[in-house]
């Protein structure tokens, strides 16, 4: 939960400065690399953190002004409910986060060896 | 093992990202779009700060700007070249993506943005030679010092906003296409302008016309589209002296009677549509002071045009030194274009002359390097074109242009749109450079009559019917443009473009469009229809919109006194058709007599308890317009000419004529049975059709029937992005009624000045201020309108002066 909560900070400061969004796949990348415990928990740990701030991001934006293009991006894109939207930020930035922490960690026990994952 | 999983997870995530970071087709790039962050989240709507300071260097002095409750800018500047520098700034920071889309659509550029999907169009755009034709107009403006400096500064205004542009404030278009805004240049003004050119005179009929022509004769085609149609309603009004004769050549058939038409011994299937496809339906009028309330003018224009969001206009005051005008403008032109000052006040509708021709060009040979031309051999000019598309290769293109213009379609080529004719060099106003911004800028600042005809010399195309009134008491009104002057019977049909005298032989002197000053029955309007009748020297064109809305204005006009603004928007939102008064008895009494099913029965009822008006609730409405085109479709489709796919209806004017006047002629015959059918025959079988088509489009007989959800009006997006339009809007007005709201199209703007020591104005857009469509301020307006409502326009002396309401304030300053 701490590594979460690190990746979590770390994201929210280089998101709030910068305008990539491709900063959800790279952060948990180089943390699976850098700190992988397993596959699962690198996955896991990068997936949490970057949902949970998309989520919590879009969440604040949808209640504090954005409500009606949000409401015109869900009739462009199909979806139903600008609150599906919301819930689509989160879902998106836990899998991009995922698999870039799944990829990150990979890398990191191909270096190490015969080191095993625990 | 481990390799093998660290590969197989690398692809994944590569893949992901791949996934999210690029446009797919359609799908946005949605890493980038859903990013909280910087993403469409971003392009919420923050209320405004009651006072915001923005330092932008360039700017030469402060410049004030009061935001009033609608978001409307009243910008008060210091000296000219801030003022416009304030107004691009401004007007980027609401419109940058619709400024920047339209002038890519100008230039053919589509397909850098949107990919091979904008290919056809731009292959077309540069055909057309919409790029060559800016050029020209960019020069010009350059040659002009004034024009040019207003430009310059509001292409830096513009440029200054771009520059400090984050990229989480990029318009959310941007966003979704995945594109970044370019600098704003004086070219971009110029296609902006060419855009509207296009828009409003860049289409004609040469082509079936000629197609008719050659398959039915020259008598039927004079006959059915005569240049002058029964039940004329010219702008200028008649007996007008008009104090010149034309050169002799231009002398096309002047003085001719309107010909009955003589129907041929067979009639080709009509199109399935208006003779005026592009349903425009602007009108415009000044009441003098006679016949007023206050003794003032009154003068009032709704410019109608295919309707988008954000709004095609852009309302705003420009104040500084000199000048003190409010109205309405284009995202990307400096000044106002259409409203008023203290002093005076203006509006246009199209003119619809005709300005563009078609000249057959003959090759020498298949190198195409000259064409005939007066007996001997001419060079082509070749203008290359590279089309930069998107994820493609660029795609080339040579567009061949003889002295008259380009060739849009080669020989061999399918037509890009069906009025094209192929191996044909197109000769059209705009081409000719123009300065129509300098005549912007002089109406702005203009306080008389004479300031005003100043003015008029500059806008050339796309020509308009200006109107004009002033707090002096002037009313007038000019067909104004740079109109060819014309040989006998040049223009209908396609021209032989080896042949000199089939050249326009000069233009139409200024002075000598068409115009009245102050006439004596006490008003000035139009309403796109024919600006004069047979008397007047010249021909300006046959294709213009039909009588109605133009009688139906003047006959309001010329029976009334004592009129209140109040008065006036309530002509603008007339929705009485004077095709069904006089057409309605006599349908009335043939359907009466004849035996009818129960459900026919109750819509005979309907049309008999109908008073005319196309209203949003009138289930009558739809019937009548559904019955229009049914015995518009027996009249004209019952034959077909062999090689002659279709014939354009003719305009109401005639059609309403063989009705009234000659129920037997010949062209109501149906030729498919053996006997002999006259008019009120076809009343019948036409209302039986016209219910059973409305029966499987809308359901049983009764309220879902009403006008407003059968008709419909649907703002959509100008990038047609889903769900960024208005959705259905159940308008009232319709076909050829002042308020000639149609599907897509309807009035782009309403405005109504009331003159006097002091001034006032109200008006309204289909839409709002911002081009954001996550901001209330881009539809704010839309509901309004539908209900017919208007704003009193606010027109401050001061940015001092009291403004009601909610208001914010931004001070721009200059850096040093």
């Amino acid at each position: 939960m701490i590594a979460a909560l690190a990746v979590f900070i770390v994201l929210g400061v280089l998101h709030l400065f910068t305008p990539y969004w491709w900063w959800v796949m790279a952060v948990p990348f180089v943390f699976g690399l850098a700190y992988g415990r397993s596959a699962w928990r690198a996955a896991r740990t990068g997936a949490l953190a970057a949902g949970a701030l998309w989520l919590g991001a879009a969440a604040y934006f949808q209640l504090a002004g954005s409500a009606l293009i949000a409401r015109r991006m869900a009739g462009l894109l199909g979806i139903g409910s600008p609150w599906v939207m919301v819930a689509a930020a989160g879902l998106l930035a836990a899998l991009a986060a995922g698999v870039s922490g799944l990829a990150g960690f990979s890398l990191r026990a191909l270096f190490r060896g015969s080191s095993k994952t625990r | 093992m481990r390799i093998l999983r660290a590969v197989f997870a690398a692809a994944l995530a590569a893949a992901v990202f791949w996934g999210l970071h690029f446009r797919h087709g359609l799908l946005p790039p949605l890493g980038k779009l859903v990013n909280p962050f910087a993403g469409f989240w971003r392009n919420g709507d923050r209320p405004d700060p009651a006072l915001e300071v923005i330092t932008l260097p360039g700017l030469r002095e402060r410049v004030d700007v009061v935001w009033d409750d609608r978001r409307v800018p009243h910008i008060f500047a210091r000296n000219d070249h801030d003022l416009y520098f304030a107004q691009g700034y401004l007007v980027a920071r609401d419109r940058l993506w619709q400024m920047e889309f339209q002038t890519l659509y100008a230039a053919g550029r589509l397909s850098e943005v949107v990919g091979p999907a904008g290919l056809e169009h731009d292959r077309l755009q540069r055909r057309l030679g919409m790029t060559w034709a800016a050029e020209r107009s960019a020069q010009a403006m350059a040659g002009d010092p004034v024009i040019n400096g207003v430009v310059q500064a509001y292409a830096d205004g513009v440029n200054s906003f771009i520059a400090g542009l984050r990229p989480h404030e990029l318009p959310v278009e941007y966003k979704i296409l995945d594109f970044r805004p370019e600098p704003w240049t004086k070219l971009k003004a110029a296609l902006l302008l060419k855009y509207m050119a296009w828009t409003l005179s860049g289409h004609n009929t040469d082509l079936s016309q000629t197609r008719t022509r050659d398959a039915l004769g020259e008598d039927f085609v004079r006959s059915l589209y005569p240049d002058f149609p029964p039940l004329l309603e010219p702008i200028i009004p008649r007996g007008a002296d008009w104090g010149f004769q034309a050169a002799p050549q231009a002398a096309d058939g002047a003085g001719e009677a309107p010909r009955t038409p003589q129907p041929p011994a067979s009639v080709p299937a009509a199109r399935d549509g208006e003779a005026d496809p592009r349903g425009v339906g602007s009108n415009n009028w000044a009441v003098a002071g006679s016949r007023t309330r206050t003794g003032f003018p009154i003068l009032c224009n709704d410019p109608h045009l295919n309707l988008t969001l954000p709004s095609i206009w852009y309302e705003l005051q420009l104040t500084a030194p000199g000048v003190n005008v409010r109205g309405v403008t284009f995202a990307g032109a400096p000044g106002v274009i259409i409203g008023f000052n203290r002093d005076a006040a203006w509006g246009m509708t199209n003119l619809g002359a005709d300005v563009l021709d078609w000249h057959r060009v003959r090759f020498r040979d298949s190198s195409r390097r000259e064409y005939a031309y007066g007996g001997g051999w001419r060079p082509v000019i070749a203008r290359n074109e590279t089309i930069k598309v998107r994820g493609r290769r660029a795609v080339r293109d040579r567009v061949l242009y003889t002295h008259h213009g380009p060739v849009v379609r080669l020989e061999e080529e399918e037509a890009a749109e069906d009025w094209i004719p192929a191996g044909a060099a197109m000769r059209w106003a705009a081409h000719d450079p123009s300065v129509e911004l300098k005549a912007v800028y002089l109406l702005n600042r203009g306080s008389s009559y004479g300031d005003f005809l100043e003015a008029l010399r500059h806008f050339a195309c796309p020509a308009q019917n200006f109107v004009y009134a002033d707090a002096g008491g002037d009313i007038a009104l000019w067909s104004n443009g740079r109109l060819p002057m014309r040989s006998p019977g040049q223009g209908r049909f396609l021209l032989d473009g080896s042949s000199p005298g089939d050249d326009w032989p000069g233009w139409i002197p200024w002075e000598r469009n068409p115009h009245v000053l102050n006439p004596e029955r006490g008003f000035v309007s139009s309403a796109n229809q024919h600006p004069a009748d047979e008397t007047y020297p010249y021909r300006l064109g046959w294709d213009f919109s039909s009588f109605e809305r133009g009688a139906r204005i003047n006959e309001v006009l010329a029976a009334g006194a004592g009129f209140t603004p109040r008065d006036m928007e309530d002509l603008q939102r007339d929705g009485l058709s004077l095709r069904a008064r006089m057409l309605l008895p006599r349908l009335l009494s043939a359907l009466r007599a004849a035996t009818l099913a129960p459900e026919e029965r109750r819509a005979l009822e309907a049309l008999e308890r109908w008073d005319g008006v196309f209203a949003a609730d009138s289930v009558a409405a739809t019937l009548f317009d559904a019955l229009w085109r049914a015995l518009n479709e027996r009249t004209w489709n019952d034959e077909k000419e062999a090689g002659l796919e279709s014939v354009a209806w003719p305009m109401s004017n005639v059609f309403l004529d063989l009705a009234l006047n000659r129920p037997d002629s010949p062209f109501f015959d149906d030729k498919t049975t053996p006997g002999v059918e006259r008019f009120d025959d076809l009343i019948l079988p036409a209302f039986q059709t016209a219910l059973g088509r409305l029966g499987e489009r809308l359901g049983p007989f009764g309220g879902a029937w009403r006008w407003g959800r059968a008709r419909g009006t649907e703002i959509g997006h100008l990038g047609r992005l889903p769900g960024f339009g208005s959705g259905k809007l159940e308008t009232p007005g319709g076909p050829a009624v002042v308020n000639a709201t149609q599907r897509s199209s309807g009035p782009s703007w309403r405005m109504t000045v009331a003159l006097g020591p002091e001034i006032r104005a109200w008006g309204i857009l289909p839409g709002g201020q911002s081009g954001n469509p996550g901001s209330r301020f881009y539809d704010n307006a839309v509901a309004d309108w539908v209900a017919g409502k208007t704003y009193e326009l606010l027109f401050l002396e001061s940015p001092d002066d009291p403004v009601p309401g909610a208001a914010s304030r931004t001070e721009l300053r200059g850096a040093r």
